[in-house]
């Protein structure tokens, strides 16, 4: 019996060890004759889902957020045949039995609207946060062509511009702010040209310092200055990128992308909905001018608690309020339908910070 | 027989570690969220307010308890009185006090879903550790 009960627990135990020690969970599909044909788009979507990311309907049904994004995500990957797709899902930590940790980052390579790569890795591995990002990149993607269109999108909670840590719910300890996304953006596109765009769906990041920070990395930024709704930006207009982008035309396909997005979000939500495209070149002035304002303020609040802090329309502090504000960026706005905000009537575009009032 | 004991035990560990740490994470949208569902499914404007009012009263009361708690950090006594803070503000509102506009009896569906909206978005800046939203869950259900 007593023999009987130690096999149980060694087999057990070499079960669970292997768990750790297998290779990757992996699949690579040889390219076809299909996928051999060079892509006009290439696409890298990050979606993070190491935190809470569950939301209700208006009919009362949950998603998660993650989910939601990675499924949409896919959808775009398949229905564009003439792309390569990068998905990186970030997920939380989970441990086999409490104790055996299993693999907490999906990677999926489309090309030409077929899945070619599909793998699991650890995402602590490497000293820089987004080190397996940037190494399976560069391991799949497609020859460097000038006509290459080039999209970047990321999906999560407000990337911060200061502190970071906690941004994980599973490595409370690990750090994250935008800068670090511009560190891991400037090693995907090398010494290539920038991306065409770049998409924020999060909360608060059309600020001064977040698109600075992101502006040597695209030529347009799509972003939130205020609250978004963890349903995010429709992906819609991506599905379908031969018809909705034929002729590169970004700054247009980027205003339809935005305005769509705004028109689907202000069909059910309450709270406001604000959606900012940037044209990179052209808000640099403006940029310039309120940058040592700004990281005044970032020092300022530095090691304040959340609960002391707030973000505002920077429209509201005279400070601000420069030549230019209103250039290069186009604004898609409603404020919410209650609160202390529901008569605010437009706002400029950027999101800054100060203390509670 | 000891060995089938300690599985189960883990076993069980597991299940109730899990069980846990999702009803601490999510039980506050989905307490939010049944009371919207509980607002749409009545037509008289009287019993909508009340579900409402009673739902915030109720998770008020929750935080309160959890707050004086001398287990509680100082970081999460922080996140909480900024919940109530919102709270609050929501419950202002729908009575027409400190300065806000009663929500009308035709708004209330709508308030019902904005108050869902605006928690889930403040959820992601209000930092309340799990434990303590664990415990917050906890309270709330053993106040019905």
């Amino acid at each position: 019996m007593l023999l009987v009960g130690v096999g149980y627990w060694v087999g057990l135990a070499l079960f669970l060890s292997s768990c750790s020690s297998i290779p990757p969970a992996h699949r690579v599909t040889p390219l076809g004759k299909e996928s051999m044909l060079p892509p006009r788009y290439s696409i890298v979507f990050i979606i993070h889902g190491d935190g809470g990311y569950l939301y209700h309907d208006v009919r009362g049904n949950a998603y998660r957020a993650d989910e939601e994004a990675l499924a949409k995500a896919k959808t775009v990957a398949e229905r564009n045949t003439q792309a390569e797709v990068f998905i990186f899902h970030e997920r939380r930590r989970r441990h086999l039995l409490l104790f055996f940790p299993l693999r907490d980052g999906k990677f999926y390579y489309y090309r030409n609207g077929r899945l070619l790569a599909e793998e699991s890795y650890w995402r602590d591995q490497g000293q820089s946060r987004f080190d397996p990002e940037v190494e399976l990149y560069h391991r799949f993607r497609a020859e460097e062509r000038p006509e290459l269109t080039r999209l970047f999108l990321y999906f999560g909670h407000e990337i911060p511009e200061f502190g970071g840590a906690g941004y994980d719910a599973s490595y409370s300890k690990r750090t994250f702010t935008v800068d670090n996304l511009a560190d891991e953006l400037k090693r995907i596109t090398g010494d290539s040209t920038k991306f065409h765009l770049i998409v924020l769906s999060t909360c608060f990041n059309g600020t001064p310092h977040s698109i600075a920070a992101l502006a040597p990395y695209g030529r347009y930024i799509i972003a939130s200055p205020d609250n978004l709704h963890l349903s995010y930006f429709d992906l819609g207009p991506f599905e379908q990128l031969d018809v909705g982008l034929p002729d590169r035309d970004v700054s247009a396909f980027a205003k339809t992308f935005a305005g769509h997005a705004f028109d689907r979000l202000t069909e059910d939500m309450q709270t406001a909905v604000t959606v900012a495209v940037y044209d990179v070149d052209r808000v640099q002035g403006f940029l310039h001018s309120v940058d040592s304002i700004y990281d005044q303020a970032l020092t300022t609040l530095k090691g304040q608690t959340p609960a002391s802090i707030e973000h505002f329309d920077c429209a509201e502090d005279s400070a601000y309020i420069l030549p230019g504000m209103s250039g290069g960026v186009d604004v898609f706005y409603r404020p919410p339908r209650f609160g202390r905000l529901k008569h605010k009537q437009s706002h400029s575009g950027w999101e800054c910070w100060r203390f509670l009032k | 027989m000891l060995g089938r004991t300690a599985f189960r035990f883990i076993v069980i560990m597991f299940v109730v570690v899990y069980a846990g740490i999702a009803l601490g994470q999510d039980g506050l949208q989905k307490y939010f969220n049944d009371a919207a569902l509980k607002v749409k499914a009545t037509t008289d404007p009287s019993q909508k307010r009340e579900i409402l009012n009673t739902s915030f009263e109720k998770m008020s009361k929750a935080l309160g308890k959890v707050q004086s708690s001398p287990l509680v950090s100082k970081d999460d006594r922080a996140g909480i009185e900024l919940f109530k803070a919102t709270l609050q503000e929501k419950q202002d509102e729908l009575s027409g006090l400190n300065g806000y506009e009663r929500v009308s009896d035709e708004q209330l569906d709508a308030f019902s879903d904005y108050v869902v909206q605006d928690m889930e978005q403040a959820d992601q800046q209000i930092t309340i550790s799990v434990v303590v939203l664990l415990l917050i869950i906890i309270i709330v259900i053993l106040l019905v």
